[in-house]
């Protein structure tokens, strides 16, 4: 009972969220039964999984240096604009088939470095707050998308790229082991390598970590290199699923990946959170988005439960923080005391 | 508000001489009165919650949820009207007002309980005031046929007008609302301890409580302040478009904020202009109204707005580093 207790406690916030989802996974199981838990629900689950994810790495990964980065959705879709002009022949520059396709990907990745970079020199080199930054740099992003489309959608892409959307790889989708893929990646570097320590670091304390001769600015445009590339995948994802793109996609996507990322256990202040936890938070939203999906809530009740959720678990967090801190100040006190009677 | 101008509210007036001649030169049609009368039309509401907004960011924080209020304290005040047959336009901006002001309170406890960044509290509370406007109160958009007939003479009243030989141009009654809120916003900002406390808090919040402020106290007026512009504004709103929807206003939130950082405003907060805050709009709507006039589509709007925005934000915070790394002050 102690061994548990302990393992619990250790990381008592993933442990609540690990509990918090299978109470969701069950009270799902039971009112939706086999639509639910369908293997063809599970499926369209996954198929949707890999673009809101992707998103939800990109936030991750900003608000772990307490900074956040609202572009990532102007970003991905100017990404999938460029990537459909070069698909359906537009850019193409005579290159057809599959060289086609290797140039749209190449384009896209290359742009969305670009813009991931043009972020992190504005918030590296100027010392903007990033959220101000990152606002304009959204709207700046998203105004090229709308003066190279006129606010139309991009569509006639080249079918061999939708057939990758499609895609099913032992019986899941391809997407979604990329998804995977890269949650792995990051998950590994942030836990055990030195740029991932460097990032705890710099995220809990930048001034501290400044004068502890870690380079702010190169970690600040490192961070937000990834963060737009991550953003540049969920862009190739949805123009291979949806097989157009168009500015104002996915515009509700900031706050479902905002809440993902507070569930998960993210700081927004920095330095503090895993993977891992914002993995099991993804999974969490998606179920519930099924569900509400199944119920037939109106746009407005689902923004009023999303609404709520943030708060709520903001408020859960707080909660817990202060009651995980009054215990350990508990802790001392009887040691200190028990120390002196000796 | 006669203070001198700084150097950055100097730059923007020149920026928007520099294009406002551009324009003319371009197409004449821009230098006709009815045009100007429509900038400041269409802007009128705009500037009521960038004024509130202003007062946000100098404490230092950040409200993304003003247009849920707006739309949240309009909609249920003109919603009571409609069902009550009140036709009386002072009922309909208390009402509003009040509603700002409770729903600001809400923003302001949570701020200040969970310690938490402003910005993600009340992208929050955004949708958790339009959800539960939409769903417990109504979803219904109402036509200019059921609204109180008093907001309609609102909408389309006039201070005075102008008669040219193509008929004639009024300026808008919508004035009155954003010189009140203008000038309310001085006062408070310059003339009174409260204002101080404001700047203070924006600036260093531990000096501040140190030099006997409350920053619990000062955070509730702001937001509550802001709360009550926003429900102003909506009845403003409502007045122009001469109709009722559940779903306008929420979603242009972020045009304002980057109207006021345009104007000077620190996000950070401790600083910020009401002047430049004026200017920052105005810039924003002169680009919105005047895009096709040089023969742009209006799909180009974003692109300018994000490139002054970025230019704004990185002038203003390079100089801000460069001063404190010659103090040798770190904030990152």
């Amino acid at each position: 009972m102690d061994k548990i207790k302990k393992i619990l406690g250790k990381d008592l916030e993933l442990s609540i969220l690990v509990g918090i989802t299978l109470v969701v996974l069950i009270a799902a199981a039971a009112a939706f039964g086999g639509s639910m838990y369908s293997g063809r629900n599970i499926q369209s689950m996954a198929f949707q999984i890999p673009e809101f994810g992707f998103f939800a790495l990109a936030m991750m990964l900003s608000n772990m240096v307490g900074g956040i980065d609202l572009s990532i959705i102007a970003n991905a879709n100017t990404v999938a604009i460029f990537t459909a002009y070069i698909l359906n022949g537009t850019w193409s520059f005579g290159t057809e088939g599959a060289a086609r396709v290797l140039l749209a990907v190449t384009a896209a990745i290359i742009t969305s470095l670009a813009f991931g970079v043009f972020n992190g020199f504005i918030i590296a080199k100027t010392s903007a707050p990033s959220l101000i930054a990152t606002l304009g740099t959204m709207t700046f992003i998203q105004g090229i998308g709308m003066a190279l489309t006129g606010g139309s959608s991009v569509g006639n892409i080249d079918p061999a790229f939708a057939e990758f959307g499609k895609a099913v790889f032992l019986g899941l989708p391809v997407i979604f082991w990329i998804f995977l893929a890269a949650s792995v990646i990051l998950g590994v570097i942030i836990s055990f390598t030195g740029l991932g320590r460097k990032l705890y670091l710099y995220g809990g304390n930048p001034v501290a970590a400044r004068f502890s001769a870690i380079n702010n600015e190169k970690m600040s445009i490192l961070v937000f290199m990834t963060t737009g590339l991550l953003a540049g995948m969920a862009g190739l994802i949805i123009l291979s699923r949806v097989n157009s793109a168009k500015v104002g996609y996915g515009d509700s996507y900031l706050l479902q990946t905002m809440i993902v990322c507070v569930i998960g256990g993210i700081s927004p202040n920095g330095g503090k959170g895993k993977v891992q936890g914002v993995i099991i938070a993804i999974i969490l939203m998606q179920v519930m988005s099924s569900a509400f999906t199944i119920m037939s809530l109106s746009p407005y009740t689902k923004k009023l439960i999303w609404g709520i959720m943030l708060i709520a678990v903001l408020g859960l967090n707080f909660a817990v923080t202060a009651y995980s801190q009054h215990k350990t100040l508990k802790q001392s006190m009887k040691n200190l005391q028990g120390a002196l009677q000796k | 508000m006669k203070k001198k101008l700084d150097q950055y509210q100097k730059m923007l007036m020149v920026i928007i001489i520099i294009y406002s001649v551009f324009v003319a030169l371009k197409n004449p049609q821009f230098l006709k009165v009815q045009t100007v009368f429509d900038i400041i039309k269409t802007s009128s509401t705009t500037m009521i919650v960038a004024f509130g907004l202003l007062v946000v960011m100098i404490s230092g924080g950040i409200d993304v949820s003003f247009m849920a209020i707006a739309l949240f304290g309009s909609y249920t005040s003109l919603y009571t009207m409609i069902k009550t047959g009140i036709n009386n336009l002072a009922f309909a901006f208390a009402l509003s007002a009040f509603i700002g002001v409770c729903l600001g309170l809400i923003n302001a406890l949570l701020i200040n309980w969970l310690k938490l960044p402003p910005f993600i509290i009340t992208l929050g509370t955004q949708n958790l005031f339009h959800g539960i406007m939409t769903t417990f109160i109504s979803d219904k958009s109402f036509g200019s046929g059921v609204l109180p007939t008093c907001l309609h003479q609102f909408g389309q009243g006039t201070l005075f007008k102008i008669y040219t030989e193509n008929g004639s141009a009024g300026l808008t009654v919508s004035l009155i609302p954003v010189l009140i809120a203008g000038i309310l916003t001085y006062l408070i900002l310059y003339k009174t301890m409260l204002g101080r406390g404001i700047v203070a808090i924006g600036n260093n919040e531990e000096s501040a409580r140190r030099a006997g402020f409350n920053p619990f106290i000062i955070r509730l007026f702001v937001y509550g302040y802001s709360g009550a512009l926003a429900g102003m504004m909506g009845i403003v709103y409502a007045a122009q478009v001469n109709a009722l929807y559940p779903n306008k206003m929420v979603g242009d939130e972020l045009m304002i904020v980057a109207a006021v950082v345009i104007g000077g405003t620190k996000i950070t907060g401790g600083q910020g202009k009401i002047f430049g805050s004026v200017l920052g709009v105005l810039i924003i709507y002169l680009l919105n109204s005047t895009l096709i006039l040089i023969g742009l589509s209006s799909s180009w709007n974003n692109l300018f707005v994000g490139a002054i925005l970025v230019i704004a934000v990185a002038v203003t915070s390079y100089q801000e580093r460069v001063k404190n790394r010659n103090h040798l002050i770190f904030t990152e």
